[in-house]
């Protein structure tokens, strides 16, 4: 296979508008001078205070039918919403990506001080962080898919859709180590929280992957995870 | 000029200004006095401690959940706010048993064994000491002997707990029935909040009210403490 397994760190930009709206706001609201500079500064300062970094694997898919997907290696996924993804691909890439652990560290502390509405902000900017480096990540395997003339799906997650939030050990087992010092708990939460794993499809131009949306066909319209047709 | 002061500190409150160094709503206003300053000066120019109370804190908070339910206000203004009136809360706290002014009740608040998300706790937290309740927060992933511990302890009048997950909600049960075979269940009414749970689930777990969010975690726990007065 000529798609590559990558390790290293990114570089990202904070957007203010994400932030904000992470923490409540919708577009059109104006922002009290007092938010909009704490918001400022944290983004300015959090650059301290995260290391983005992403390791990903690709693998062959050997098979996917009804709720399983067999992939090289022997890593089994269990999902119906996983399984009409992998169907239509040839490879699969599993990354995990975080920001590190200083941030919400220093959230955590924040809060423990009293501090709620700063760590509620500082919790947003490493949320935006950690979603902008995944989708850094994205960016690169696309790249890579692009010179093979393939074209990847968007990003699917362990806990969204049908998928079991257990199957986090599967994904973890299949990078082989290079998991970035992230861990997980009992409850296959990743610590540091900022952190973000899951797969990405890789197929044929004719595989029509890219277009891939569970979405369209769910009727969860409050589903926090819900993407709609021109969202990532 | 006591009214004045009151006036000032209401008005802070509405700005969401802990101290001299914040901007409110507007810019321009770094560098004036704000809640905690405003409180010092109030002390000591002799301003009874419960219209401070009452009339500025309250008031102030009273007008910002009003500008909430009509959209003009955001969830981080209420935070800001909230968080104004928790720090001059800290400073009136020592004076108030000496004022004969009882606080609001204690309430416990923490994340269950196994949870490590802790945000809408903690603005659950700051809007009730806003709301002008002493919380207690015990933070996230807490074993449920440490919950009980702490109510045997603290004896508090509520107790809020969080979950994020459906795997970690059943942890509210096993606290209250942990606090049920340690004769503590009636020591204080049990609130829960978090994405998973509802008004069915808390019913059925036995705890005393759910709040879809921070703002109706506090209304509930108010509405309780109207019924025990």
């Amino acid at each position: 296979m000529v798609l590559t397994d990558g390790k290293g760190g990114v570089d990202v930009a904070i957007d203010k508008n994400q932030v904000c709206q992470f923490i409540g706001y919708d577009d059109n609201h104006k922002l009290s001078a007092r938010i909009s500079s704490l918001v400022d500064d944290y983004a300015k300062n959090a650059q301290g205070l995260i290391n983005p970094l992403y390791s990903y694997v690709v693998k062959d898919v050997e098979w996917a039918r009804g709720s399983i997907a067999f992939i090289e290696d022997s890593i089994i996924f269990k999902s119906e919403v996983i399984v009409q993804l992998l169907e239509r691909c040839r490879h699969v890439a599993i990354f995990v990506v975080t920001i590190g652990k200083y941030l919400e560290e220093t959230a955590w502390k924040l809060a423990r001080d009293g501090l709620i509405l700063q760590a509620t902000v500082l919790d947003a900017v490493g949320s935006d962080a950690v979603e902008k480096a995944a989708g850094r990540v994205e960016e690169r395997i696309r790249e890579m898919a692009r010179s093979e003339r393939l074209v990847i799906s968007r990003r699917f997650s362990p806990g969204y859709c049908d998928w079991n939030i257990g199957q986090q050990r599967m994904l973890f087992h299949a990078l082989t180590g290079d998991t970035l010092g992230v861990r997980l708990t009992a409850e296959c939460l990743m610590i540091p929280q900022k952190s973000i794993s899951g797969i990405i499809g890789i197929g044929t131009a004719d595989s029509n992957v890219e277009n891939y949306n569970p979405c369209q066909f769910c009727n969860k319209q409050d589903c926090p995870g819900r993407r709609l047709d021109n969202q990532e | 000029m006591p009214e004045n002061m009151i006036d000032q500190i209401r008005e802070n409150v509405i700005q969401g200004r802990v101290s001299s160094d914040d901007e409110g709503m507007e810019e321009g206003m770094a560098g004036q006095p704000g809640v905690t300053e405003l409180v010092e000066q109030a002390l000591e120019s002799g301003v009874p401690i419960r219209d401070i109370v009452s009339k500025g804190l309250s008031g102030g908070m009273d007008i910002v959940g009003k500008k909430f339910e009509a959209g003009e206000y955001f969830i981080p203004d209420m935070l800001a706010s909230a968080e104004a009136v928790g720090a001059a809360m800290d400073i009136l706290q020592p004076r108030l048993a000496k004022s004969g002014i009882k606080t609001k009740g204690t309430v416990i608040v923490a994340t269950v064994k196994d949870d490590l998300h802790d945000i809408g706790k903690n603005i659950v937290t700051i809007l009730l000491r806003g709301a002008g309740y002493v919380v207690k927060d015990l933070g996230n992933n807490i074993d449920t002997q440490v919950i009980v511990d702490a109510v045997r302890d603290e004896k508090p009048e509520f107790l809020g707990l969080s979950a994020l997950l459906t795997s970690t909600m059943a942890r509210m049960e096993d606290v209250i029935r942990s606090l049920e075979e340690n004769g503590l269940r009636e020591q204080g009414k049990i609130i829960i909040g978090g994405a998973p749970v509802s008004d069915e689930f808390a019913r059925s777990i036995g705890a005393d009210g759910y709040g879809a969010d921070g703002f109706q975690a506090v209304a509930v726990v108010e509405a309780l403490t109207a019924e025990e007065t």
